[in-house]
């Protein structure tokens, strides 16, 4: 679903991001985990074509389509339905004039997809959220919600693939869970694509397949969660992973 | 004698309670205030600063009442830690730590420095020139000037990295003023509170010795709060009961999020202390406001 190679992404000559190797198959999940700086939402938006002031080189395939080279009709058509991103605030994405059923709506029609009532209560029903909410504001709902929400709508504009920029890290725990749970209900359910930045190591480590470690823009391991968490080889993963309180 | 204690506290905005009936004190060894978004725990917090005034209870600094202490004393022996955001940002970080100096003493700020960790050369630095975690020290720095007993702090690492994080913390264990800690991250609570209430819906639901009530639960929710922190190769974590439901206005605030709720839940629990007046086996200092506390212990 995923497919990544020497992906090198600069600005103004510097080298912010550089991943040799990454791939996300439907049904797995793989992890970036790294601190600030490290060039890990760089890379999750470069695979999106959302880094259009970066020099970039290398190749990334989303859903059968090169980012890197394809139109701009091309590169909307991934973007809005087949692969979403979730960032860590959806509230503040949301128009806050519009009831959030107008907007889910408007997006599902935008892409040529169901955008009747039903549809969108489906929609709203697979992410546990009560089909009311359509009726409300961004502003009335929680931030949890707001995140259920901007799955549902890429659930239902078809996504094969979710980027996710630290979805939960916002969240109360309890909130967290839940969310979380959604994610890996539409994993086994719908042979979702989960490529999740995260700086939270031992989240990480219960749901990721995979997981690279960044820092300073580099890969510095990467691997099978277990492996690399269990037993990491790089000096940076254990100090991660020691310094989790 | 605790330094700071609230009896019987309730605060509002408006009018409106959002913290009700609290009575907690700042015992040795660190307080944790544990609890999610909008359970009251900044509120509080701000009333023990004297930022607030309470609708009705007391807060007590000492044997008085905060309305009638001095005021002059209290800042010095209370002073609140922030996260990084509320520097100054046209201020040098050193002549933001000298405004708390008197002026003789204002030499002083290369040695705060120190004490936390930084190099004094830092101090010409304003705050966006510095990394968040530096940040972070330079108002624990502020804090500690005027030698406080007692710092109050309000999530100071949570926006930190992780491997910060670990320093900052390590910096506040070795600190020997008493501390009040409000955060929503547990791991930071077992780190350094001996004692922590769990706050829901602005109540203490919750109280006791913090490896003990984290390791067993009393509450349906601080249960279901320590099972939804994720564990390194552990499971994922667990939703338990309904988080959306909205805290109920009559009876038990969390009846209607709990897995565990009969119709009993409609009376509200009065907070008892476990394992009778006093507490034993294991049970001292534990008390809780469930009526259905002997079923989560056993659980």
């Amino acid at each position: 679903m995923i497919e990544v190679r020497d992906l090198k992404v600069r600005y103004g000559g510097r080298l912010v991001a550089d991943v040799p190797e990454l791939d996300v198959g439907a049904g797995e999940c793989v992890a970036i985990v790294g601190e600030s700086g490290s060039g890990k939402s760089t890379t999750l938006l470069t695979l999106l074509g959302l880094t259009p002031d970066a020099e970039i080189s290398g190749h990334v395939r989303v859903c059968g389509v090169d980012v890197l080279t394809a139109s701009p009709r091309a590169l909307r058509e991934i973007r809005g339905a087949r692969a979403a991103l979730v960032m860590q605030s959806p509230q503040a994405a949301l128009s806050p004039a519009t009831r959030l059923g107008v907007l889910m709506r408007r997006a599902l029609r935008l892409h040529g997809r169901d955008g009747s009532e039903q549809a969108m209560a489906r929609a709203v029903a697979e992410v546990l959220l009560d089909p009311e909410i359509l009726r409300r504001y961004p502003h009335e709902i929680s931030g949890g919600q707001a995140q259920r929400f901007a799955i549902a709508l890429a659930v239902a504009l078809g996504a094969e693939a979710i980027l996710a920029d630290e979805p939960t890290s916002a969240l109360d725990v309890t909130v967290q869970a839940e969310v979380i749970g959604v994610l890996r209900r539409l994993r086994r359910e719908r042979g979702l694509a989960l490529l999740m930045v995260s700086h939270d190591l031992a989240l990480v480590s219960t749901i990721a397949d995979r997981v690279l470690v960044m820092k300073d823009g580099a890969v510095v391991e990467s691997g099978p969660a277990a492996t690399v968490l269990a037993e990491p080889a790089h000096p940076y993963t254990r100090e991660l992973l020691e310094a989790l309180p | 004698m605790t330094l700071l204690r609230a009896e019987r506290v309730t605060l509002g905005y408006g009018g409106r309670p959002v913290v009700h009936d609290v009575s907690l004190g700042v015992t040795e060894g660190g307080v944790g205030l544990i609890g999610e978004s909008g359970s009251g725990k900044t509120t509080l917090a701000r009333a023990f600063l004297g930022l607030l005034t309470p609708m009705s209870g007391n807060i007590y600094y000492g044997d008085q009442t905060l309305k009638k202490a001095n005021l002059r004393a209290f800042r010095r022996d209370v002073q609140p830690v922030f996260q990084a955001e509320a520097l100054d940002p046209r201020m040098r970080v050193g002549r933001s730590i000298a405004e708390a100096l008197p002026r003789a003493a204002r030499a002083r700020v290369g040695e705060l420095l120190e004490q936390v960790g930084l190099d004094p050369a830092l101090a010409a630095r304003r705050p966006h020139e510095l990394s968040g975690g530096q940040r972070q020290r330079v108002v624990i720095a502020r804090a500690l000037a005027v030698g406080p007993r007692l710092l109050i702090l309000d999530e100071p690492t949570s926006a930190l990295d992780v491997t910060v994080q670990a320093r900052i913390l390590d910096l506040l264990a070795s600190l020997e003023t008493e501390r009040l800690l409000i955060t929503h991250n547990l791991a930071v609570v077992e780190r350094l509170c001996r004692t922590s209430h769990v706050l829901f819906a602005g109540r203490v639901v919750e109280s006791g010795p913090t490896a003990r009530l984290l390791a067993n639960p009393a509450h349906p929710y601080t249960r279901a709060l320590r099972d939804a922190v994720p564990k390194l190769g552990g499971a994922p974590p667990e939703a338990r009961g309904r988080t959306e439901a909205v805290p109920a206005a009559t009876g038990c605030p969390f009846r209607l999020r709990c897995p565990l709720a009969v119709a009993a839940c409609e009376q509200a629990p009065a907070p008892r202390d476990l394992g009778g007046a006093g507490g034993t086996g294991g049970m001292e200092g534990r008390r809780v406001a469930c009526h259905r506390a002997e079923d989560v212990l056993s659980a």
